[in-house]
């Protein structure tokens, strides 16, 4: 009935220029309405009554899912959002140390979340100079990579152009789906930012082929990787459903984030699905458009992949 | 057609408007509802618009301006009702005689009040609990994180705070309160006292309420819902704890020395498929009232072969709120949509 509000979650590393991108947002003449919800330390020094402040309180849920965390002070923020009228977008700002899964987890397993808003994307800004220097520190950097749908790669300017071509490359090995938009100054365009819809069945659909090619080499086995799977051949469905809700039930936290359009054997349509560790939105979505060739794609981003024998249960899932 | 009996289909018998509908009158309010108490014999209402409106018998709607923001949560105090807005401000209201600012939190939301007869007060920011006790001092109650609901016992003595992972039960003593807690996995929403102040039940984040017996901290596991429970009251003389979140009002016996524990509630207002989203006792009956996310209200007496009947019929938007005066058997429904229907029960309550 009443219609739902996109939420952008924006991610990202101090001084990698989250602040400059919200402070645009909230000052620049849009003709939009956005509440924001800024973490505890928020740097913003804006005082507009769309701005709340956050605690980051993770709770557990007790459904038994070790991965089920969720953001406890994002339900109550957005419950009391929800009651102001004409919003037309809120945007989450994460603390650079944050785990994002239990941001977009949120909007898998709160019902009333779910309910009136919609996870758009999730926004991660990365600082062209000192990414590398971030990977190779923390955890958390390479997680927000993996979770983004859009890495803004900000301070393009003050690196040469091998410099950035190896960062992309990075990037890439972690995230192979995600947009990359370089800016200097976080002066993008915020219709290429806000409103993408990333987190619909749809989006699943538009993932470039040329992304899928082959598997990324990993350094080492904690680092966030991704591997593409392909098949010409359509999936026995039983088999896959069964593979599919294994490895999110077994593997769901080492899996970050899951994408793919399946084949499946007897049916007409594609079927999409699209995951956050173990949380996954799956549906079938319009057949085959006429003249491009059937065929299964699917993304892992995640820890370990190589050790998920993820190929060969893929490859057993092959209908016959 | 044929003769004999002819059952209506329940969009056709939803057609004609209800005696309750043709006595009460309705209000469409431009704004999302976010709370409603009774106080005495009229009814005050809270909106995000940051508007309280209030409904009195044969008079017509009162509007007055509370907060800057959206009202976030509301209770009866003394003649009129505490306020706490997403504008940081903690409100006195009485419709006749004014409005009287009692706190103000710069830049924070109060997301919960309480208040108790004897003239004690909390409200909420945060992790903390701003509680004013009868003599009027303040005292900062902290918590390990966020508060989700308040209330005070029947006698004003004793604060329960909802949280993650449980309930601070806050004591009053000769010069401070006193905490203890009464823990269980998860997050917590709205409190409410037993009427004989003997067990504490909470909404919970999951489609569960979670219950404790006080007196040797019993848990009480209520479950089963297929959606969270928004909306709890206690009804009759043998208190049943009436609740939404499921496809007929969920009523739990507390009736013996434990509760609901080893009992089976009693399911009333089945409607079909519809969601149960609000419900309330009618005062001094053994009957209730229940809001559906169809916009229905139906009335049942406590008794599980008690056929429901329709107060209000189905309008689109999910009924949020329901109360009924204690006195004079009015009701105010209100939906999500911000459309109300305030209209005296009459004889269907006594």
């Amino acid at each position: 009935m009443t219609e739902q509000i996109p939420v952008t979650v924006l991610t990202g590393f101090l001084g990698a220029g989250k602040t400059t991108l919200l402070n645009r947002i909230l000052t620049e003449n849009h003709g939009r309405k956005f509440a924001v919800i800024i973490n505890e330390f928020g740097e913003t020094g804006i005082d507009n009554d769309l701005v709340t402040h956050a605690d980051e309180e993770v709770f557990e849920m007790n459904n038994g899912c070790i991965c089920c965390t969720v953001r406890g002070d994002l339900i109550r923020i957005i419950g009391g959002l929800m009651k102001r009228k004409g919003l037309d977008g809120i945007l989450i700002e994460t603390t650079g140390l944050a785990d994002p899964a239990p941001v977009a987890q949120t909007f898998y397993v709160d019902a009333d979340v779910a309910a009136r808003t919609r996870l758009d994307a999730i926004l991660t800004v990365a600082d062209a100079v000192n990414l590398s220097t971030h990977l190779d520190e923390s955890h958390e950097a390479a997680e927000q990579i993996a979770f983004a749908d859009i890495v803004l790669l900000n301070k393009t300017d003050l690196v040469d152009a091998s410099a950035l071509a190896a960062v992309e490359a990075r990037l890439r090995s972690i995230n192979p789906t995600a947009k990359i938009i370089r800016t200097a100054r976080c002066d993008v365009d915020l219709d290429q930012v806000l409103g993408l819809k990333a987190f619909e069945l749809e989006r699943v659909l538009e993932i470039e082929p040329d992304f899928l090619t082959e598997d990324h080499a990993h350094e080492h086995d904690d680092a966030v990787t991704s591997i593409s799977l392909h098949s010409d051949v359509p999936m026995s469905p039983d088999a896959f459903q069964m593979w599919f809700s294994r490895l999110l039930r077994e593997k769901g936290q080492d899996l970050l984030r899951s994408k793919g359009i399946i084949d499946m054997k007897g049916e007409d349509q594609r079927y999409v699905i699209q995951g956050v560790h173990m949380l996954m939105d799956g549906n079938l979505l319009g057949p085959w458009p006429s003249g491009k060739k059937r065929e299964t794609k699917l993304v892992f981003i995640g820890r370990n992949l190589d050790t998920m024998g993820l190929r060969e249960g893929f490859e057993a899932c092959k209908a016959a | 057609m044929q003769g004999g009996v002819t059952i209506l289909p329940p969009r056709a018998r939803e057609t004609e408007p209800t005696a309750i509908e043709k006595l009460g009158r309705y209000f469409d309010c431009d704004a999302v509802p976010t709370g409603a108490v009774a106080v005495g014999n009229s009814v005050y209402a809270s909106f995000g618009d940051g508007q309280v409106r209030v409904f009195r018998p044969d008079l017509p709607m009162q509007e007055v301006h509370a907060h800057q923001g959206a009202i976030l949560s509301m209770a009866l105090h003394n003649s009129g009702v505490l306020t706490g807005g997403d504008d940081g401000r903690v409100l006195y209201l009485d419709a006749d005689k004014g409005t009287v600012e009692l706190a103000r939190f710069a830049g924070k939301w109060v997301d919960c009040v309480a208040a108790h007869s004897k003239g004690a007060w909390a409200a909420s920011v945060g992790k903390t609990a701003h509680l004013s006790d009868v003599e009027g001092r303040i005292h900062a109650l902290d918590h390990p994180s966020t508060v989700g609901g308040m209330a005070f016992d029947r006698k004003g003595e004793r604060l329960a705070v909802a949280h993650y992972g449980g309930v601070t039960l806050w004591t009053r003593g000769r010069r401070d309160w006193k905490a203890s807690s009464l823990k269980w996995a998860g997050s917590h929403g709205a409190v409410t006292w037993s009427p004989d102040n003997r067990f504490l039940v909470t909404t919970m984040q999951e489609n569960a309420l979670h219950g404790w017996r006080l007196r040797d901290k019993a848990d009480m596991r209520m479950s089963g819902y297929p959606a969270k429970v928004k909306s709890m009251d206690w009804v009759g003389k043998l208190p049943h704890l009436a609740s939404s979140g499921a496809q007929e009002a969920i009523c739990w016996p507390f009736d013996g020395a434990n509760g609901p524990m080893g009992q089976k509630p009693l399911t009333l207002c089945f409607d079909g498929d519809t969601l149960a989203t609000a419900v309330t006792a009618l005062p001094g009956h053994d009957a209730l009232l229940c809001g559906f996310d169809n916009g229905v209200v139906l009335y049942s007496e406590l008794d599980p072969m008690a056929d429901p009947r329709v107060i209000k019929r189905r309008s689109g938007a999910a009924i949020t709120h329901l109360v009924v005066t204690p006195d004079t058997g009015w009701m105010l429904a209100v939906a999500e949509d911000g459309l109300l229907l305030w209209a005296p029960l009459g004889r269907t309550g006594s």
